[in-house]
């Protein structure tokens, strides 16, 4: 981190203040542990991002010590921005600032994304360059458990314990549409509340197979095998934070000729993949979304994934 | 755990995927049963089954041996398989007693493979030994389960998997694969490859010639209801085709794997829209100077017979010659459903996912 320091003292004047932002999530495309290149497990997930709903950071640089930051219960955001500071030993504080319009407690990773806002803004106002395996890092010091939106798009097999990247998918996902709604009447769960799963030993060897399954996906821009590897991380996930009307959707998904259905292993977000190129996709979508209303969940929303401008 | 000392094992257990038809992947392994031999080890030393110096016993003298006895060779364990006289050649019997192996081989007068004789052996050095572990290849969970590595190499391969065909000895490269895809694959068809007289599928036991799969006894881990389609395949036809894989593919392979390509090039070619893999499951030295070896073969009563390109459906399961390859649609049902049809006279259908599709 030294090196950091001698950049900046190298470079332009850096400006004290800093922006920046990080997006949503609609939970895990799978959750679960997996073996590393020397066979021991990790906690890791694939975080499927969702670019419509962000947070936004700034960092006001100041000389004193402490990290002031608003709305003031956003304290791991400000954990996050002083750990980014000591990791790039700069003294001195700042007032960091978040807007969001991410909804909490759902699976949307709305803490992550204030937590990797804060970093990025701070690295911001330091003028400097993170790579986004360190604000991971960071990320999980400042919350114990973070997802992989420090990759944004980019596709990774993540130790959301451990803030390091099992598998690195090279790319990002193919490009879907995604259903997505709340289970369980849209009640709120509170993540810091739930235990680790424990998965048994015919699911951790399931786990290979999903986690292959996304790699393939990855490399062929596949959202067909992307959803048959999260259709069956969802089933598993039943056994562990199970949502209400779950085989209903499982039903409407095989019926729409989705690719399959997501969920968010920590929150109560369903999401239906859907192929981008399907014929007659928006019609057929609006009728999917009726049945799902009509089967008693709460907020259908659409989003485009890696849609690149795809018009709507 | 894995220690950096013995993961060069895990190139022995991968399989170079070759493609033999447009539609068709072969998994050919080195030595395929070091998948199980090292999943059920490293399970039974993280569970505290496996101590240091532990003495590790399996009645055994195949492929299944020669992956245990590399690995307990590797960590430091003591090793005893039993088998019986007419399954083991000498040569192997000196390869695996180099590795330290300790190779103990019973009489058989039956021609049967002696299993209770092997097995009541077994029970005596483990009834000697306390820190005597049996590794258990025909029931431990274990064999199945170390499997869904070549469900993710496979899947990182090829991508979706419409059939696999494989052959059953223990039941646990096949039974293990087809669980795995079919877990995210629901349509996969599984084409289960044995031969004449194995009892596996509701044969008769009886002497074999086919070695390596098949069985004189049913271990736990063959799931008949995963299976679609059941092939016999006779010694000649697979020796024949082993050849041919060496001739046309590079693939010098043992007989087992000649039977699994006779029945794998048949499903590519009646379904050319499905994606089909085969498992092959270990090289061809050990059978050198027999399954390769013109003068062995010209010994044989009939040797060669013709080639066959497509085998006979049975409607009642019968035992057929050596040259002979055949059929039954077994339709995921257990073992138990299907005897009792038999037993009853009925007629299963004659049509199978092969035709349908």
């Amino acid at each position: 981190m030294a090196e950091a320091g001698d950049l900046m003292s190298r470079g332009a004047l850096p400006s004290p203040v800093g922006t920046a932002i990080a997006i949503a999530h609609h939970g895990e495309l799978i959750q679960g542990v997996f073996k590393d290149d020397d066979g021991r497990l990790h906690r890791g997930l694939v975080t499927l991002p969702i670019a419509g709903l962000r947070s936004e950071a700034r960092f006001d640089r100041s000389d004193g010590d402490a990290v002031v930051v608003t709305p003031d219960h956003k304290i791991k955001a400000a954990a996050a921005a002083r750990l980014t500071l000591d990791f790039l030993n700069v003294t001195g504080g700042g007032a960091l600032t978040l807007q969001s319009s991410i909804p909490v407690g759902h699976g949307y990773g709305s803490s992550t994304a204030d937590v990797v806002a804060a970093i990025r803004a701070v690295a911001a106002a330091l003028n400097v360059q993170l790579r986004p395996s360190s604000i991971a890092r960071l990320a999980v010091s400042a919350e114990r458990a973070s997802d992989a939106i420090a990759f944004d798009d980019h596709a990774v097999l993540f130790a959301q314990r451990e803030g390091r990247v099992i598998e690195n998918f090279a790319g990002s996902l193919p490009p879907l549409l995604l259903l997505g709604f709340k289970a369980n009447g849209g009640v709120p769960v509170d993540t810091l509340q739930l235990p680790p799963a424990r998965y048994d030993s015919a699911e951790i060897q399931e786990f290979g197979v999903l986690r292959a399954l996304v790699a393939r996906a990855v490399r062929l821009q596949d959202p067909h095998l992307l959803g048959r590897a999260a259709s069956a991380s969802a089933v598993i996930s039943q056994r562990h934070l199970p949502k209400q009307g779950f085989d209903e959707i499982a039903d409407i998904a095989e019926r729409a000729g989705a690719c399959g259905v997501q969920v968010a292993h920590s929150g109560s977000l369903l999401g239906l993949i859907f192929d981008l190129f399907t014929p007659n996709l928006k019609r057929r979508a609006a009728l999917v979304a009726q049945q799902i209303r009509r089967a008693g969940f709460k907020d259908v929303e659409v989003h485009l994934v890696n849609a690149e401008g795809w018009p709507w | 755990m894995v220690s950096p000392a013995v993961d060069h094992f895990k190139d022995l257990e991968t399989p170079r995927l070759a493609l033999l038809a447009p539609n068709l992947v072969a998994a050919a392994f080195p030595l395929m049963k070091l998948m199980p031999a090292r999943y059920i080890l490293d399970r039974a030393a993280s569970n505290g089954e496996l101590k240091t110096g532990s003495h590790i016993v399996e009645t055994t003298s195949g492929t299944f041996g020669m992956a245990v006895a590399l690995l307990a060779a590797a960590r430091d364990y003591r090793l005893t398989l039993v088998t019986a006289s007419t399954l083991i050649d000498a040569k192997y019997r000196a390869r695996l007693e180099r590795i330290g192996a300790t190779v103990i081989a019973l009489d058989d007068p039956r021609g049967d493979g002696n299993q209770p004789g092997r097995l009541e052996r077994l029970q005596e050095i483990l009834a000697k030994e306390p820190d005597g572990f049996w590794t258990r290849q025909y029931d431990s969970p274990g064999n199945w389960l170390a499997y869904a590595r070549l469900a993710e190499l496979l899947i990182r391969a090829i991508g979706k998997v419409d059939c696999l065909v494989g052959c059953v000895g223990t039941g646990g490269s096949l039974c293990g694969t087809a669980s795995f895809l079919r877990t995210v694959f629901p349509h996969l068809t599984v084409f289960a490859v044995d031969t004449h007289r194995s009892i596996l599928f509701g044969q008769p036991v009886g002497r074999r010639m086919l070695r390596g799969l098949g069985n004189s006894v049913l271990p736990k881990n063959v799931r008949h209801e995963l299976v679609d389609e059941i092939h016999w395949v006779g010694a000649y036809p697979a020796y024949m085709t082993a050849h041919r894989l060496l001739r046309e593919h590079g693939l010098f392979m043992g007989p087992t794997s000649g039977a699994a390509a006779l029945v794998a090039q048949w499903v590519a070619t009646t379904l050319p829209d499905a994606q089909v893999a085969v498992i092959m499951p270990d090289e061809g030295h050990r059978h050198a100077e027999t399954v390769y070896n013109d003068e062995w073969l010209s010994a044989l009563p009939g040797w060669p017979c013709k080639e066959l390109s497509e085998p006979r459906t049975l409607t009642t399961i019968a035992p057929a010659a050596e040259t002979q390859w055949t059929r039954f649609l077994w339709l995921r049902r257990s073992l138990g459903d299907v005897l009792k049809t038999q037993a009853a006279g009925e007629v299963p259908p004659a049509v199978g996912a092969a035709e349908n599709l």
